[in-house]
């Protein structure tokens, strides 16, 4: 019998998706309120006012910018500090084997609902309370921060080999024991890698928290584009960027310090 | 702590097989981690004192909290006839989220090819599409709606370009370095078989990125419906405009009526988008 070729794969299945996706996508853009003609001239406009920005950057206001970056770093650092603080030990209870069961469920939903909600929100429940300072930046960033350290808090520790844990168990250790001894040590390093990354997240949040008027760069920026001062947003706009960018050169190399470990300096001894 | 950075070398063994039993030394470097604990101490101490820092006062606390509590009694009773104005910004939120999405992609599919080593063998166009995606990336979304919508004017169009801003910078570095870990053979295959740069990307890269790709795409729209429901709050479309409505009437019974859609959309996305990404892999 002569060979015949296997028949093509079918792609029906393929073929309707695609079909659903683009039939959602062209019924977003036919219903949104959007004036299509504005978008001929909006090149040239952008063009313009990047010019505006860039041309001639406003450094006159420099030092003032600055402090408000320290302020919205503080915010950022003070935030995750205390998000630490709170999620570490409720990512132990939230994991398989240390808390009761209906608390881990009743934890891990906790953690899903508060990363629903963007961080700006919880600021706006949050300063009924504290009023428009950079303590609610803080704060809010900091609840922010449970949800998303609780759960990649739990997640590790899920994934940390049972061996040593049932080794300090069976040596009699206590709860406390097993968590130092037999789950610390495999989990520390994505632990303070996650701290690291969640301290750049929040740097990131907290130039947007000041949109609300909690003080920092946001709260600068938004106050200087009212104005139209373009010189001035300029300068802010690089001023944003580059202490980001150096946030995370910095953050960034002290993680692949920890994740990848020592350079290995003495094995000729 | 449990390994040392160096474990003795056969000689050590040998050495102390020959000898009476030593334990091995500590391990140096045990003083590092207080070290680096103590320096966080000083920085936490620094940002929290009233002169420098943000002044952490419990007493501003302790008076507003009357305020405060009554807020949350009113968040925590919402006002349900306030739901059916609540639909139609959330679904200009989610046509924004789509839309960016949308074009994002087109943007975005083109762009990561560029920006990787082994489909664009060329550096120094890889360079300028990588530094200019670092630096976009560097700012929220939110702070190019504030300018955005100064710049064109209030409504969903600045909230949509700073979206597709974002979206490209996140969507060609995850998916480049996708394309950076595949397989180089299929690539020296095409390169051997005498292909173009651009029927080599065609025919042997996209393939291999095609699910990575749909999967961060996937991430972007749940991105972007989180955070197109606060784009509003500077006035580029969305629910987010009436966010910024009722918070200034301090309406939180009205405010807690839009937390809790915003969540289910947010929490039935998810799910969809999960399951979407289990058949794919």
């Amino acid at each position: 019998m002569s060979a015949i070729a296997p028949p093509r794969p079918s792609r029906t299945r393929s073929r309707v998706v695609a079909s659903i996706v683009c039939v959602i996508v062209v019924v977003a853009f036919w219903s949104v309120d959007i004036n299509w003609a504005r978008l001929g001239n909006l090149p040239s406009e952008i063009v313009r006012y990047l010019w505006l920005m860039f041309s001639a950057p406003d450094w006159s206001k420099l030092g003032e910018a600055l402090y408000q970056t320290w302020r919205s770093v503080e915010m950022a650092w003070v935030g995750t500090v205390f998000g630490i603080i709170v999620a570490t030990p409720l990512s132990f209870l939230a994991a398989k084997g240390f808390g009761p069961p209906p608390v881990q469920a009743a934890l891990r939903g906790v953690f899903a609902v508060i990363r629903a909600v963007p961080e700006i929100i919880i600021a706006i429940i949050i300063l009924s309370v504290t009023g428009l300072t950079p303590l609610t930046g803080a704060l809010a960033l900091a609840v922010g921060g449970i949800g998303t350290l609780g759960k990649w808090g739990f997640e590790s520790i899920d994934g940390v080999p049972r061996g040593p844990i049932e080794a300090v168990r069976a040596a009699g250790g206590s709860t406390s024991q097993v968590l130092r001894w037999g789950v610390w040590p495999s989990a520390s390093p994505e632990f303070l890698s996650f701290w690291l990354y969640r301290f750049e997240i929040n740097v990131r949040a907290s130039a947007v928290l000041g949109l609300i008027g909690v003080g920092g760069i946001g709260d600068m920026l938004t106050s200087y584009t009212q104005y139209r001062q373009w010189g001035v947003v300029g300068m802010l706009l690089i001023v944003v960027v580059v202490v980001t960018i150096a946030l995370d050169a910095i953050s960034g190399a002290i993680r692949r310090r920890i994740t990848e470990g020592a350079p290995v300096h003495d094995l000729e001894r | 702590m449990t390994a040392p950075a160096s474990v003795p070398a056969p000689a050590a063994t040998a050495r102390a097989a020959s000898s009476t039993a030593t334990p091995p030394p500590r391990p140096a470097g045990r003083w590092k981690p207080w070290l680096a604990f103590g320096v966080i101490a000083l920085i936490t101490a620094v940002t929290l004192s009233p002169q420098l820092g943000i002044a952490f006062s419990l007493d501003a606390i302790a008076r507003n909290w009357q305020n405060g509590a009554a807020k949350i009694v009113q968040l925590l009773q919402p006002d349900w006839s306030f739901f059916p104005r609540t639909i139609p910004p959330m679904l200009e939120t989610l046509e924004m989220a789509v839309i960016a999405t949308a074009v994002s992609t087109l943007i975005a599919l083109p762009l990561s090819l560029w920006a990787a080593r082994l489909t664009n063998p060329n550096w120094v166009g890889r360079g300028v599409v990588r530094v200019i995606l670092n630096i976009v990336r560097a700012v929220p979304e939110l702070l190019y709606a504030a300018i955005l919508v100064a710049m064109v004017g209030v409504g969903a169009l600045p909230g949509i370009l700073a979206l597709v801003l974002f979206n490209v910078g996140i969507i060609v570095k995850l998916v480049s370095e996708a394309i950076e870990s595949n397989d180089a053979g299929p690539l020296e295959a095409g390169r051997a078989a005498g292909g173009t740069q651009a029927q080599i990307n065609r025919a042997a890269a996209l393939p291999d990125v095609w699910p990575s790709f749909v999967n961060q795409v996937l991430y972007v729209l749940e991105l972007n419906v989180r955070s197109g429901t606060v784009l509003g709050l500077v006035g580029a479309g969305g629910i987010g405009l009436l966010i910024d409505a009722v918070r200034t009437y301090f309406r939180y019974d009205q405010l807690s009526v839009i937390i809790l859609e915003v969540l289910v959309v947010v929490i039935l996305l998810e799910l969809v988008s999960s399951a979407i990404r289990k058949r794919l892999v």
